[in-house]
């Protein structure tokens, strides 16, 4: 008897007749990876420890070690990083608790309502907050107004305000895994422990929190690593002594070619901190991840008394916290001459003219970039996610690291790294990349990929092969076999995960602020240089802009894949 | 310890998962609570756990009422159908928890432990995390975690289920031995009747909710006291028909077999729909020495080396087992050959036709 088809490797039709091997088939896939993931980071490695010339030095890395401002600075950047860290594992695990586990007045919007602040990246979440709780923001001026303050109480400017926007946009992510893991947890492996006396706080230390402690060890890696690396949000409240300010600042100059290559060292270190939060991240998951057969979930239980209130107040206190910075953005978009009252006292359509209508390259290059980087997104990390999945094709591992380090990999260690690599002439090509408009799109697709290549694989591991088997027993081709049965069933998933990568990728603020050349810049560089320049109401409007934008993808989001979504950064490989 | 339910009812929103249960469990028993699922089998587990509470009625251990007493301070052990290991603790560790919870002395967990899974055979595999384990062996920690607190009913909940054929009638031995040298009342839920049978001093049919009988496995098997019963233990041949006679016990049937008799259990009157219900092993394929014979056309024959099965037609939608044991002395038939099945009345019963919905 001979094999039925699908058992071939790759594209099964194809291969049946031609006997191409696979590896053919996958060899545009190696070497996009090879040529947009590690080459950059080998050049920023070899940059990082090599002269000017060329020759092997280790004085830039001594250099940068002995300085006491760079120690410091990477000192506060992990002390921030590890902040926002453990605000939003804290945050995440209660509110994913709660929803989880019980019922209480509102819970169904609250579910819905949690994911919301993720379509609002830090940097227009911190512009946002400025607005409202600023030296000048409404907060400040009500006190002083009403409550005869004479100064204003400082809320935002320095460490704690960065680490209120970092906590407030990324603990949904924590909550994600976390009511993932929960909603797998059979309802007898608490109540074994119940059986024994084991209730209450002691049962959830002892056997809820190991459980689900690997679905979130992902999740919590990521989110240390986006505080980390994220220089534009501290710069906007005045923080410059985090070590990712202090790279994106060295990088931007052009004067002092030390700073310059400060700038690259840095790079490299945040680079190497992923690479080895992630192998850490990932051996603490693989050892502790556990199947176990799940035959019923746990009971929701509603809540009584004071904690039928408390739940729903929580919720109320975290998400209008959430909240603020879209309604400060939104106020200083439509309000003119806003200043010294608490809400603006005209209204005006000015600045969404001005970056809809007179200037709108920003809205129109983000648009751009984002449709070519889907694109690029859609053709390579389906093609990814089904190699991971379907084939056994060599250095599927390997393949593996490399899509998962992109997402851990900082976008400021990123930005650099495509500086550095792009620059000079492709061999073959001849093209310098660092000139071309493609490498913004190349740089977001790139790092915002790993989104659907797990999506992708995640849908296809759920799709049992005997399914498209059978089909193809009775008489289906492979080509057949995907149209009728694999892509009916794995469209959402792919869909799903392509939309969180398109929402990412307009949110962008790191490698493309490094990267832009006049005439590319996009929303989130706009929002950025207007800030940073003082013209508010055009920052403002741009913010207001991204946020309708991300608002709408998350809907489309809802819509497919309802409130549930762990999936996506779930645990383990893939 | 005595185990007893005093009409207890459950409800799940509207469905009644018990409607009414009573029973009591003697002290050193091994109860099985049998039936298909959705019966109400786990509810009344869950109960007998405390899990849940009653919504009406209640649960004495002894003497005891236990509404409001929390599993942990029942003095139960129980296994669940998943085993429900802990997988981020080692073998011992999981069977250690509940010592530990219970603040007993390092030392003597750490005999304790020992004995139990030295008791259950998994000496050498303390260290191991579930994962490691196969199913059988995942089965016995969860019955040695059961067992460690010296519980004074431990609960077994489908813990079969989940193994293949083999482990699991060794299994089953070992579960039965072990509760005999234990001496520990029992009570054990399952689908399966063979099961059943094979492990209990009694058993307690189960359905929609509500206890059909309770008895010993031959009680049930030889004497079932309604339709569901008669078809859930063991293989019946059914035939239904209607009440003709009812004349000293025994019931006579019209049927598209011909007109059959059997014992009459329950309210069997003339002009009734009832059905006759007869074991292969009761029929026989000459009709010397039975009282009633059927004509029929064997359709399959299974040879089964310690009996030969055959599938019999005998009238309009009536296919009969018929079981004869001892194939040696018996010449084999083979498909489409004519043949007289008959049985003895005493052998049959005729319930009335259950309406069921």
């Amino acid at each position: 008897m001979t094999p039925p088809a699908a058992s071939a490797a790759a594209p099964a039709v194809a291969a049946r007749r031609f006997r191409v091997p696979g590896v053919v088939w996958a060899s545009p896939i190696y070497a996009f990876l090879a040529l947009f993931i590690i080459f950059p980071l080998w050049r920023l490695f070899v940059d990082a420890v090599s002269t000017e010339g060329g020759k092997f030095t280790l004085a830039f890395v001594a250099d940068f070690a002995s300085d006491s401002y760079y120690r410091r600075a990477l000192f506060y950047s992990v002390l921030m990083a590890s902040g926002t860290v453990v605000g939003c594992v804290v945050i995440g695990f209660l509110a994913a608790f709660l929803l989880v586990r019980y019922d209480f007045p509102g819970r169904r919007s609250f579910e819905y309502l949690t994911m919301l602040p993720m379509i609002m990246p830090p940097l227009v979440g911190i512009m946002g907050l400025v607005f409202i709780l600023g030296r000048a923001g409404t907060v400040n001026v009500l006190l002083m107004d009403y409550l005869g303050l004479n100064r204003p109480i400082n809320f935002i400017y320095g460490w704690h305000g960065v680490l209120l926007a970092m906590v407030l946009h990324n603990f949904p992510l924590i909550t994600l895994s976390v009511v993932d893991g929960l909603s797998r947890l059979d309802a007898s492996l608490e109540e074994a422990a119940e059986a024994m006396g084991s209730r209450g706080l002691r049962k959830i230390l002892d056997i809820v929190i190991p459980l689900v402690t690997p679905g979130f060890i992902s999740g919590a890696a990521l989110v240390f690593i986006l505080a980390f690396a994220d220089f534009a949000t501290p710069l906007v409240v005045g923080v410059q002594s985090l070590i990712a300010s202090q790279a994106y600042l060295n990088i931007v100059q052009f004067v002092d070619r030390r700073l310059f290559k400060m700038g690259i060292v840095i790079g490299a270190l945040m680079s190497l901190m992923a690479i080895v939060f992630l192998l850490v991240a990932r051996r603490m998951v693989a050892s502790r991840e556990y199947a176990v057969l799940s035959y019923r979930a746990v009971e929701r239980q509603p809540l009584r008394s004071v904690a039928r209130v408390l739940a729903p107040a929580f919720f109320i206190v975290v998400l209008t916290l959430a909240f603020l910075p879209s309604l400060g953005v939104t106020l200083a978009a439509f309000g003119r001459a806003w200043s010294l009252t608490p809400f603006p006292t005209h209204f005006t359509l000015d600045h969404l003219n001005q970056v809809l209508h007179l200037t709108p390259t920003y809205v129109l290059n983000t648009l751009r970039f984002s449709a070519v980087a889907l694109l690029i997104i859609v053709v390579v990390g389906v093609a990814i996610g089904f190699m991971l999945a379907r084939t056994t094709l060599p250095a599927l591992g390997l393949t593996d690291s490399i899509v998962t380090l992109t997402l851990a990999l900082p976008g400021t260690a990123f930005g650099i790294a495509y500086i550095r690599a792009f620059h000079f002439p492709l061999p073959l090509l001849g093209i310098v990349l660092s000139q071309f408009w493609i490498i913004m799109a190349l740089a977001l697709a790139v790092r915002r990929m790993p989104y659907t290549v797990r999506a992708t694989y995640a849908s296809l591991l759920s799709l049992h092969r005997s399914m498209e088997e059978s089909a193809n027993s009775v008489g289906a081709s492979g080509l057949r076999t995907f149209a009728d049965i694999t892509f009916p069933l794995i469209w959402r998933g792919v869909l799903a995960g392509a939309l969180f990568s398109l929402m990412f990728v307009m949110q962008e603020a790191s490698a493309t602020i490094l990267l832009f050349l006049p005439g590319w810049e996009t929303m989130t560089v706009g929002i950025f240089t207007y800030y940073t320049s003082g013209t508010i109401g055009q920052a403002a409007a741009l913010g207001f802009v991204l946020i309708v934008l991300c608002a709408a993808i998350m809907y489309a989001l809802y819509r497919l894949t309802g409130a549930r979504m762990g999936g996506l950064f779930g645990s383990g490989s893939g | 310890m005595r185990v007893r339910l005093d009409g207890v009812v459950k409800r799940f929103k509207t469905v009644e998962a018990m409607a009414g249960v009573s029973l009591t469990i003697d002290e050193g028993e091994f109860f099985t609570l049998l039936g298909p699922s959705g019966c109400g089998k786990t509810t009344t587990l869950r109960i007998i756990a405390g899990f849940y509470d009653p919504d009406e009625g209640a649960v004495f251990f002894d003497e005891t009422r236990m509404t409001g007493v929390p599993p942990a301070e029942r003095g139960i052990g129980i296994v669940f159908q998943n085993y429900a290991l802990w997988p981020h603790m080692t073998v011992r560790e999981n069977v250690a928890y509940g010592l530990r919870i219970q603040r007993v002395p390092e030392a003597e967990i750490a005999r304790r432990a020992g004995a139990t899974l030295e008791h259950v055979g998994l000496q050498g595999l303390e260290n191991r995390t579930p994962g490691q384990l196969s199913g059988g062996q995942q089965q016995r920690v969860a019955v040695a975690r059961a067992l460690v607190l010296n519980p004074r009913v431990l609960l077994l909940d489908e813990p079969l289920s989940n193994l293949d054929a083999k482990v699991r009638s060794r299994l089953r031995s070992e579960i039965r031995r072990l509760q005999q040298d234990l001496r520990i009342t029992t009570i054990y839920v399952t689908h399966d009747q063979e099961e059943a049978l094979v492990l209990s001093d009694r058993i307690a049919v189960m359905d929609a909710g509500r206890i059909l009988q309770i008895g010993t496995p031959i009680d049930l098997y030889e004497r079932p006291e309604s339709l569901f019963v008669a078809d859930f233990i063991g293989t019946n041949n059914l035939v239904p028909g209607t009440v003709v006679e009812v004349a000293g016990g025994v019931a006579a049937l019209k049927t598209p077999a011909g007109l059959l008799r059997g014992m009459a259990v329950g309210s069997i009157a003339p002009g009734g729909a009832a059905v006759v219900a007869i074991r292969p092993e009761n029929l026989a394929l000459d009709s010397s020495g039975t009282d009633v014979a059927m004509r029929g056309r064997v359709v399959l024959s299974q040879y089964l080396g310690s009996l030969v099965r055959y599938e019999v037609e005998a009238g309009e939608g009536v296919t009969l087992r018929v079981d004869v044991s001892d194939p040696k002395r018996h010449r084999l038939l083979s498909p489409g050959q004519e043949v007289t099945v008959g049985f003895r009345p005493s052998s049959a019963q005729v319930f009335p036709q259950e309406s069921r919905g």
